[in-house]
């Protein structure tokens, strides 16, 4: 791009990256088309008498399989049911993406929800996602004449708007409430257990999710809530087996996705991806069949019992109610409920059903495909070449064996080669890609190139006036790109920063060391800094590699390693008192730094204490309420009673507004002092918006990430007196950003994104202000990386700041453009959506957060 | 990496040694060009049983290796105590007679009388006196060597264990694997330098910033550093190999980057060139800025 460049070329170029980002989005996460309108028995012969036709749909969100089915569960009473043979347990394999809407959807419809669903799952309030037009057991339970109910998670009534005659929805996204959120819907139980006007009585439990979410699997409130959710299923058992009118009502207890060893969810680890799934009836004690031991010992991929896909849930409860198989259905029925039917022929049409639907759904996805004509076998006899023909030669073998069953011993063939075919059909159809709209993708390619190539020249003049730094900047540049294309190092792209860190202060320690006594930077330097900095500066390195060191240890994240003890999630939660010996100190710290920048005012160190000790009193307030484990026991009653009496949304929204005020009386005396008025001391130190921000930071970062940043500030201390060149200055903040964004915890999987502290201050959801505050409390440590990065360079020229920003726009620009080429060229590889997508998704943050709105507005303010 | 001779550098840096040459000896100069072949050969070989059993090969190792890096320095490089200027000079006066370093950009201290020490000063004369030469310094180099052994093993190792751990080893647990891997670092690289070098504080200075001029020796020790981290790159993947367990990897790196250090450090392109950071530009722009 000659005659392009410095400011014009920055400013094109980061005007072109969100529209790169945009359009490239568009063609990635495309809308699927799914068949409308609802499917019908085509004629009399394929309906069928159904042994029930009421269902009870339970759903308690995040129940992994182990939490029912293991030793240690509270679900005591559904153990005894699956011993009895009243319940029959699965494990339900839930696809990733591992979130709430996407299941609902799989459970619902049948079919394999994309991607963009768990965007949508974020940003709630988007209703363009509705289920109200698709085929769903629910719509043909409705079609059928019957009354629906749901109480729960109110995202239920967002995919299905209408539908429901009564319900009563709770808000999923507001993780710090255990109990409040669950009843709310076992209140509903009882009365609803008298009526016998519902068809299908849908009960979605959140409170298991938040726990998960808040303290892990392994929180003490665990055992609690399952004891609770055990209690609901034996109620509703015990009126089922009671109550004339609920007499042929199913009950399903599910779970909609799992979690990980962290309790988030999001990604495909066995754990995310293994709920537990019962049907519950007396009915079952007849059906025959051996019984099954429960508990039982877990295995370690968390597959109870017999594996099941999630979307076979639909197809069994339409053969189970009698039902069409919904449209877009991907499931297959579960076999082993055919022994609710005795005749033969029965069992079959259930399967053959199930059967006509899924050719219909191969024939949308393989149009190049026959499955009608009657054709021979005989191309079936040599070994298929794909999997694709594979499903067509079963379908023949049904279709053969359908015609031509003129014995008895003929029709025992029947069922297996249809139960053949079902499996391999649904195996296809959900591998079958995922269409995307490939120009979009080209087009998104094409404008990002164009960026890259834009800051090319300005980049390269920057990087050659100096070459070790400049090719240190380069070589890191080039390696993260390459490691775009690689699963393993995608979710371990921690490990690279840290490796890339290590370096860097090795370069900086022989950087500093060989100037010796003749500093470059001049006599300027030596005459106005004492020679304790130089001292620290050279001695500071090893300080740099020892909290370097612990940083990278804090918390373990990414996949292969992840489960590896660290110091926040096993010994701090172990050492209380060296926990808040820390956190108190990183507060006390702050204070006396705040305080010291004004030390004439005593309003002002006044003001400072309160600021601080509300900050301080609000964490002490949330850890007693989201996670009293990290309080020893004797502290845990006190702290409990005097919380008891103070709202901590009050209190949030106190330290939130006195931080605002203290920044707009900042801004206020920064103005006034320009202004050179006396009254105000010559300039308001700049250090007080650093350290205003570190506490707002530190209110939205998790209690054991505070310490952190005491680290970061001995870390900033010592860049500080290195007198780094610009270029350097540059690259420290980049590496520090990155670095810091996975201590804290986060990994490039959508199950680590923190909602812990998304609602501060806030009561109820809302898609901006919670948005933001996740972005905030994942984002914590580039955030502060960027703001004292500025404040070290705060004498630098127009030229410096210019230089900065090419670099840092070049190297987000660079890195989005090989996701988006990685994204595009891996589209059919077996992690598109669970490594690629997200890390994807990660980038338009680090883009559109981080680097637009955090580094580039911090240079102008 | 910016050129500069032994000790034409910067004004801090007066008594800098010069780069260490290979003893002009023909025995010397085959069995420098041997060494590295033959140790990267030994590891090759050991190297299933390293994965079986990382533990007790490392263990079982270090004689082996601390003997052949013995009989190396004996062999190829003059032994610390004043010696190294009489390798020095003999390699200036004998350029002519093929050596192998070529005509290096090595600049004598001018003015200073070389001592020699023993019969090595026969060797350096004309490099003729290859056997002569040799046996005869035997004497005075069995000190270094000593010397060479229990720093390494007293000093060396645990500064390379904890340099592994601040460069991201696991500090909980594996610590065995983590000391056995320094120890091996350690004998790679601080076993020549002792020996070469002794305890000349101005050397270690350098050594420490990292300033050294490229010389077989240093190229050893730094390849040997850069190798390891180097070494780390393929453990993140989840390609489930047993070789990828710490510390195989990081070891197999060290290893690598010794024997391309030793070379390299002695080739005609880098020998007594210097790592230096600190270039014009920066100092310009910073003045610029403040």
């Amino acid at each position: 791009m000659p005659g392009v460049s410095g400011v014009a070329a920055i400013l094109i170029a980061n005007v072109l990256i969100p529209l790169a980002i945009a359009i490239f989005s568009s063609g990635f996460f495309p809308y699927k088309s799914l068949s409308s309108g609802l499917a019908r028995f085509e004629d009399k012969e394929d309906g069928f008498e159904a042994p029930f036709d009421k269902v009870i749909f339970m759903v308690v969100d995040a129940l992994r399989s182990d939490f029912v089915y293991s030793n240690t569960s509270g679900f005591v009473l559904t153990q005894s049911l699956i011993r009895s043979g009243a319940a029959l347990p699965f494990t339900a394999h839930a696809s990733s993406p591992t979130v709430t809407m996407p299941r609902l959807k799989a459970m619902t419809t049948g079919s394999t929800p994309s991607f963009l669903d768990v965007i949508f799952n974020i940003a709630e309030s988007d209703t363009s996602t509705t289920l109200a037009f698709q085929d769903t057991w629910l719509a043909q339970l409705k079609a059928r004449g019957g009354r629906l109910v749901m109480y729960g998670d109110d995202t239920w009534l967002k995919l299905f708007p209408g539908m429901f005659d009564r319900a009563d929805g709770t808000t999923s996204f507001y993780v710090s409430d255990f109990t409040e959120v669950d009843n709310n819907v076992t209140r509903h139980v009882s009365n609803e257990l008298l009526r016998d006007d519902w068809s299908a009585f849908i009960l979605h439990f959140l409170g298991l999710d938040h726990i998960g979410h808040k303290s892990g699997p392994q929180s003490p409130h665990m055992f609690t809530k399952q004891h609770e959710m055990d209690s609901v299923v034996g109620e509703l058992y015990a009126k089922i087996e009671r109550e004339e009118h609920l007499q042929s009502t199913l009950l399903v207890l599910c779970g909609d996705h799992g979690m990980n060893d962290a309790g988030n969810h999001g990604g495909s680890s066995s754990g995310e991806t293994s709920p537990a799934l019962l049907f519950i009836s007396p009915l079952f004690r007849n059906m025959g069949g051996s019984r099954l031991q429960s508990p039982i010992d877990i295995p370690d991929d968390f597959q109870c019992y017999k594996s099941i896909d999630q979307t076979d849930i639909v197809p069994t409860l339409a053969g189970l109610l009698g039902l069409p198989v919904p449209l877009n259905n991907l499931g297959v029925f579960i076999t082993d409920f055919l022994g609710m039917w005795q005749s033969y022929s029965q069992r079959t049409r259930i399967l053959l059903a199930n059967a006509k639907q899924l050719v219909r759904r191969l024939q949308q996805s393989f149009p190049d495909f026959k499955f009608e004509a009657d054709q021979d076998l005989d191309s079936c006899t040599t070994e298929p070449p794909t999997s694709i023909h594979e499903v067509q030669c079963a379908w023949y073998r049904v279709i053969d064996l359908i015609h031509h069953t003129t014995n008895v011993g003929e029709e025992s063939k029947l069922e297996p080669a249809l139960k053949h075919f079902l499996l391999s059909a649904q195996g296809v159809l959900i591998r079958a890609a995922s269409d995307y709209n490939f120009q979009y993708l080209i087009l998104g390619i094409g404008v990002m190139t164009l960026v890259v190539l834009l800051l090319l020249p300005d980049v390269y003049k920057i990087l050659s006036r100096s070459i070790h730094s400049g090719s240190f900047l380069a070589g890191l540049i080039m390696f993260h790109s390459g490691m775009m294309f690689a699963s393993s190092y995608v979710e371990e792209e921690h490990q690279f920063w840290n490796w890339v860190c290590a370096a860097w202060l090795f370069f900086l320690h022989v950087k500093v060391t060989s100037r010796g006594p003749c500093v470059p930077s001049g006599p300027e330097f030596i005459a106005n800094a004492p020679i304790s900095i130089l001292t620290v500066a050279k001695q500071g390195t090893v300080g740099l590699f020892a909290t370097h060191r612990i940083l990278r240890r804090w918390n373990q994240t990414g996949q292969k390693f992840a489960a590896e003890p660290d110091i926040a999630r096993d010994f701090l939660p172990s050492h209380l008192y060296i926990l808040w010996a820390l956190v108190t100190f990183t507060y006390v710290d702050l204070y006396v730094r705040l305080s010291s920048k004004y030390r004439s005012y005593r309003l002002w160190r006044l003001i400072c204490i309160i600021v601080t000790a509300t900050a301080f009193f609000f964490k002490l307030g949330s850890v007693v309420s989201d996670s009293p484990e990290l309080l020893g026991d004797a502290y845990k009653e006190i702290f409990k009673r005097v919380f008891d009496k103070i709202s901590l949304i009050t209190l949030s929204r106190l330290v939130f507004a006195q931080l605002i005020l203290l920044f707009l009386y900042m801004f206020h005396a920064r103005k006034e002092s320009d202004r050179g008025k006396p009254s105000v001391k010559s300039g308001m130190p700049r250090g007080v918006f650093h350290e205003l921000l570190t506490l707002f930071l530190m209110t939205q970062s998790r209690t054991t990430n505070i310490p952190l940043f005491l680290m970061f500030k001995l870390q900033a201390h010592t860049f500080a007196s290195m007198n780094l060149s610009n270029i350097d200055l540059t690259i420290t903040c980049l590496l520090m950003q990155y670095m810091t964004f996975f201590a804290f915890g986060g990994s490039n999987a959508i199950s680590s994104v923190d909602l812990s502290n998304a609602y501060n201050g806030i009561d109820h959801y809302s898609i901006i202000p919670v948005g933001l505050l996740t972005f905030v409390g994942n984002w914590a440590g580039p955030i502060w990386w960027a703001s004292a990065t500025r404040h070290i360079r705060y004498r630098q020229t127009w030229q410096g700041k210019k230089a900065h920003i090419t670099a840092l726009t070049f190297h987000i620009a660079t890195s989005l453009l090989c996701v988006m080429v990685a994204c595009t060229a891996l589209r059919t590889h077996l992690f598109i959506w669970t490594v690629f997508s997200p890390k994807y998704l990660y980038m338009i943050a680090w883009a559109l957060m981080s680097h637009l709105a955090v580094n580039l507005s911090g240079e102008f303010s | 990496m910016s050129n500069n001779n032994g000790n034409s550098g910067p004004p801090p840096a007066p008594k800098s040694q010069p780069p260490v040459r290979i003893l002009p000896t023909k025995v010397a100069r085959i069995y420098s060009l041997a060494h590295p072949a033959a140790v990267l050969l030994g590891f090759a070989v050991r190297f299933p049983n390293l994965v079986h059993d990382p533990i007790s090969e490392m263990l079982n190792a270090i004689p082996f290796l601390a003997a052949s890096q013995v009989v190396f320095t004996i062999i190829c490089l003059p032994p610390a105590g004043g010696s190294l200027e009489a390798a020095g000079s003999g390699s200036s006066s004998s350029t002519s007679s093929g050596f192998s370093s070529g005509s290096s950009n090595i600049i004598l201290r001018p003015g200073r009388p070389a001592r020699r020490k023993g019969g090595s000063g026969g060797s350096g004369a004309a490099g003729a006196g290859v056997g002569g030469g040799f046996m005869g310094g035997l004497g005075g180099k069995v000190i270094p060597s000593i010397l060479s052994l229990i720093l390494t093993a007293l000093l060396a190792t645990p500064v390379f264990a904890i340099l592994l751990v601040l460069f991201g080893a696991p500090f909980t647990t594996h610590h065995a694997q983590t000391a056995l891997c320094a120890a091996h670092m350690a004998l790679l690289t601080a076993v020549p330098l002792v020996y070469v070098h002794g305890v000349d504080g101005t050397v270690w200075k350098e050594v420490w910033g990292a300033s050294r001029p490229a010389d077989a020796v240093w190229g050893a020790a730094l390849g040997t550093c850069v190798g390891a981290w180097l070494g780390a790159v393929p453990i993140p993947l989840d390609w489930d190999r047993p070789w990828q367990a710490w510390p195989i990897t990081i070891l197999t790196g060290a290893y690598l980057g010794f024997a391309t250090g030793t070379l390299l450090g002695r080739s005609r392109w880098l020998f007594g060139k210097r790592l230096r950071f600190t270039d014009e530009a920066d100092t310009v722009e910073n003045k610029k800025t403040e």
